[in-house]
């Protein structure tokens, strides 16, 4: 046992190794090169040059400034969306799913096995013009007759909101699941009323997967760009358009590894401010 | 596990009970409807694959057919794309999850210096955009193209790369939520570490680490940003299909779509039958 | 990063010229593709024939009876060449971006012939990079069969690096059912009925030509006033919501769909969407519209002999007829036009495979400087995707 202990604070980093190591090789370098290249001008005919143009970040935020706004709006609604959306449903299985947990848990998972474009491309046939969504929603006053749903932010939004929802609903139900019901039970006689129960125990409770939830549907949210372009319009563009268009379209890559630095820069002050507000240990468990 | 959980949820006052079905019954009616959205857009993925259209688009319904599921590779290139997926879906998910693994393990198990930076590094990926992993990806890959070209290998540590956070967290956070007395006996009945951790540990992140290669499988088999930024000529399916959306819709994607959601869902619920049937026998 | 692929593309073609030193050698290697010397020891494999001839094109641009392209298997049978035909260009901006990492680090593409269009930058930018092996103009004695307005494109004055496949027009769509016949861009861009749901496209060649078309200006001299007057009439009907999006070749779904009552549109395509949907119509505008042509090249480390023995077979009136009469596009080979007619007689008066003479004079081509414009570029760039 003794010599096995003395070797022992060699083991967590040779479990570490690989993992670390693919990480530092296929995620960290990548990302030194991509800020290198942020600092290339230059033109695709001619090619680019390193030469520190921090200008790049400049001319992104005035050129796109609105795009970005735009993602960060939508993003956020289809977070608080796809909370409010989910949550209820969390619970209900995390409390009342019994022995159909599983199978209830398989039904948020299922959506995710059919493949990301394909759901997408299905919303575009269900909301389309003259489908039965419009058609209903003229039906009951809610559209003007003129109106529509394909090509218009709400789309785009409620695409988001569908395509990211099992990222929320699934941290939500681990931490609800969690709870211990006889802390639920006490709460509910200490605070006679079930809601002041939910408030002041359910609900901090399960705080870990909100903020998991949140964070797994914000982040891939405010990066999106096939939403926004097979669901939205040109004005409904968001930053990943931009992007998407500046690295396949326009060979722009300059431009375009600026743009990324600029959102993942905003996504991680977005994060650190958060972790402030509800605490770093629920972030990073 | 769960036969200590099961007897204190069951222990529930009379009169909670009566409260807790009124309430029961206004979730469960949400709930519902929730999973019937959920299931919307599948229900017409998969109609729409029996449907026969008359040209190239698969967006109006003009009749049923088998067709498209006899002739499901039809479609140029559309075997070849699905093989790709389903090959790189398989290798990406088997390797993040050992990688993964291995990394929850050491951050749950051990004190050691570099812990706070270990962290930072499997949470950062998540944190990070798929499109900014992709471009990140291509700038690295393209001044590689002399020793590694761009297709397959590209594509798999890709893969492989954005997997492993989600295999670590996935194990993590079953090793955090289990009771180490267990092991802690095992110890104390002379086994050592090893045997411990294969006859104690293991059995018991089992059920994390399939939970972990399903997810990178599915994350995997799913992705297209990053794929599209570092797949050069290859082709999988997500790429396949964004390809066609654009000109022509062949309901041989919609096949392709609800084969790999069966067969998908089919091995989940042999899973939940099997562990409910564990539970019971438990 | 690029700089150093340039350095890479620089250095391998001072050495296939083999003066790395010399003044003229380096001279050479900075002007681009000009200088055929870089053939990449293609001439000593000449006149051999490779198994399989590899393929590139836009999807549904060739003949098809069932799963079989019928003008295939008769190369095959002719010259035991199996050609694997792949539709995988969908636009050319991101064709041309999924085979540049290869091009720009001097690997071959796996491709022996791709097709682009003369209307973006990209074929001249090609053959300016010198990413495009030189035709191999012994084995296409059919070249004579290339009409002569098509014979000098000032990007590839001789068709050393390229031979169109089809020309095509850029019009406006609209579907019958569900509108009046909308025949003039004023109506695309103003008509309150149409609001939402109209498409433009998103190649800048494509609706900057018909914009300014209907502005008055003329689309083959571009200067920056006409060009700011264009975009000035665009973002006024994006700003007042009648334009729905741009699109590429994707505007064909929503077009089919309903959910686009009129659109630019490429003129042959709505032949075959009207498969889909009966009611599509086509026309140039009252004010002019588009004329392209999309064009075979043969990317760096293509096999230049097998694909041009590819391109004369296609060069037969015969075969191109028989192509043409399923694509319904404008076909550039002399004599295709009484092949086909001997055919399929009711073909002849098709106009979008035999245009009129008023169509002709009808349609503008862009102005190819301005298709390097870079600023021009960016600002359709930022107007494409605000």
């Amino acid at each position: 046992m003794r010599v096995f202990h003395r070797k022992r604070w060699l083991t967590p980093y040779l479990l570490l190794a690989p993992g670390m190591l693919w990480l530092a090789l296929f995620f960290l370098v990548p990302l030194g090169f991509l800020f290198y290249q942020s600092l290339e001008s230059g033109n695709i005919d001619f090619g680019y040059a390193f030469t520190w143009a921090w200008g790049n970040y400049s001319s992104a935020i005035r050129s796109y400034r609105g795009q970005f706004e735009r993602s960060f709006e939508y993003a956020g609604i289809a977070t608080v969306v796809a909370f409010l959306v989910s949550y209820p449903v969390a619970y209900w299985i995390a409390f009342r799913g019994g022995r159909w947990k599983n199978l209830l848990l398989l039904f948020i998972v299922a959506p995710f096995f059919v493949t990301y474009l394909i759901r997408t491309l299905a919303w575009e046939t269900i909301l389309s013009d003259n489908g039965f969504v419009v058609r209903i929603l003229h039906d009951i006053g809610v559209l003007s007759p003129g109106g529509r749903l394909l090509a218009t932010g709400t789309a785009v939004v409620a695409g988001i909101t569908y395509n990211f929802l099992p990222f929320m609903a699934l941290p939500l139900y681990v931490s609800l699941e969690q709870i211990d019901q006889r802390l639920i039970e006490a709460a509910e006689d200490l605070y006679a009323s079930r809601w002041a129960a939910f408030i002041r125990v359910t609900f901090p409770l399960s705080l870990p997967g909100v903020v998991a939830g949140t964070l797994l549907t914000f982040i891939p949210a405010a990066g999106d760009f096939i939403n926004a372009e097979l669901l939205g319009s040109p004005t409904n563009h968001m930053i990943g358009n931009v992007i998407e268009s500046k690295y396949k379209e326009l060979l722009d890559y300059p431009a375009a590894a600026s743009m990324s630095f600029i959102l993942m820069a905003i996504i991680l002050a977005m994060i650190l401010l958060y972790a402030r507000a509800v605490g770093t240990e629920q972030l990073t468990g | 596990m769960t036969s200590v959980a099961v007897p204190l949820r069951s222990r529930r006052g009379t009169l909670a009970a009566a409260v807790a079905f009124a309430r029961r019954h206004v979730l469960t009616v949400y709930s519902l409807l929730f999973f019937a959205y959920l299931m919307l857009p599948i229900g017409v993925v998969i109609a729409f694959s029996f449907n026969d259209p008359k040209g190239r688009f698969n967006y109006t319904w003009q009749g049923f057919t088998w067709k498209n599921w006899e002739q499901w590779n039809a479609i140029p290139d559309l075997q070849s794309a699905i093989q790709l997926s389903l090959l790189i879906a398989l290798i990406a998910s088997i390797v993040a999850t050992l990688l993964g693994t291995l990394v929850a393990l050491a951050l749950v198990r051990y004190g050691f210096r570099g812990r706070a930076a270990t962290n930072l590094l499997v949470f950062l990926p998540l944190s990070t955009p798929e499109i900014v992993l992709g471009a990140s990806l291509l700038t690295l890959f393209l001044n590689l193209t002399s020793v590694l070209p761009i297709g397959f290998w590209t594509i798999l540590i890709a893969h492989i790369m954005f997997c492993i956070s989600f295999a670590v967290v996935t194990v993590k956070a079953r090793l955090i939520g289990f009771d180490r007395h267990l092991e802690e006996a095992a110890m104390d009945l002379g086994a050592n570490e090893l045997t411990t951790f294969t006859k104690v540990t293991l059995p018991l992140i089992a059920p994390a680490i399939l939970a972990a290669l399903l997810l990178c499988f599915a994350i995997s088999i799913d992705d297209f940003v990053v794929t599209y930024f570092n797949a050069g000529n290859r082709v999988t399916f997500p790429i396949f299909v964004w390809g066609a959306a654009r000109v022509a819709t062949p309901p041989q994607i919609n096949v392709i779509g609800t084969a790999i959601f069966v067969v998908a869902v089919t091995l989940m619920l042999a899973n939940v039958v099997f562990q409910n049937r564990r539970a019971k026998q438990a | 990063m690029s700089d150093r692929i340039t350095r890479q593309v620089f250095l391998r073609r001072a050495a296939a010229s083999g003066s790395v030193l010399t003044v003229p050698g380096i001279l050479a290697a900075c002007g681009g593709g000009s200088s055929p010397s870089s053939g990449g020891g293609t001439s000593t494999e000449a006149h051999k024939l490779a198994k399989t001839l590899h393929f590139s094109n836009w999807t549904l641009y060739i003949d098809k009876k069932g799963n079989k392209h019928p003008s295939l298997d008769q190369f095959q049978a002719k010259y035991g060449v199996h050609v694997a035909y792949a539709e995988d260009i969908n636009d050319n901006a991101s064709f041309f971006s999924k085979i540049q990492p290869d091009l720009s680090s001097g690997q071959s593409t796996g491709r022996d012939i791709i097709v682009m269009t003369d209307n973006s930058r990209y074929p001249s930018l090609l053959v300016k990079k010198g990413w495009v092996e030189k035709l191999d103009k012994s084995a296409i004695p059919n070249i004579k069969n290339l009409v002569p307005q098509q014979r000098h494109p000032s990007w590839d004055p001789n068709r050393d690096y390229s031979l169109p496949w089809q020309s095509g027009f850029t019009g406006i769509g609209w579907n019958e059912k569900l509108t009046e016949p909308v025949t003039t861009m004023g109506d695309l861009l103003g008509n309150k009925k149409l609001k939402g749901k109209v498409g433009l496209l998103s190649e800048f060649s494509d609706t900057l030509a018909l914009v300014m078309a209907y502005n008055g200006d003329d689309p083959s001299k571009i200067t920056d006033q006409t060009f700011n007057r264009a975009m000035k009439t665009i973002q006024k009907a994006v700003d007042s919501g009648q334009v729905r999006a741009f699109y590429g070749n994707d505007y064909s779904g929503p077009f089919a769909k309903g959910d686009l009552l009129a659109t630019m549109a490429w003129s042959g395509d709505v032949v075959q969407l009207q498969a889909d949907n009966p009611h599509l119509k086509w026309q140039l505008p009252d004010t002019g519209g588009d004329i392209w042509t999309d064009n075979m090249l043969i990317p760096k480390g293509g096999d230049a002999y097998t694909a041009s023995v590819y391109m004369n077979f296609v060069y037969t009136p015969k075969i191109a007829a028989e192509i043409e009469d399923y694509v319904n596009y404008v076909c550039p080979v002399l004599g295709a036009k009484e092949a086909l007619i001997k055919q399929d007689p009711a073909v002849a008066k098709n106009p979008l495979i035999f245009p009129t003479k008023d169509m002709l004079d009808n349609a503008h081509t862009i102005d190819p400087a301005a298709l390097n414009n870079e600023k021009w570029l960016t600002a359709w760039q930022n107007l494409v995707s605000a």
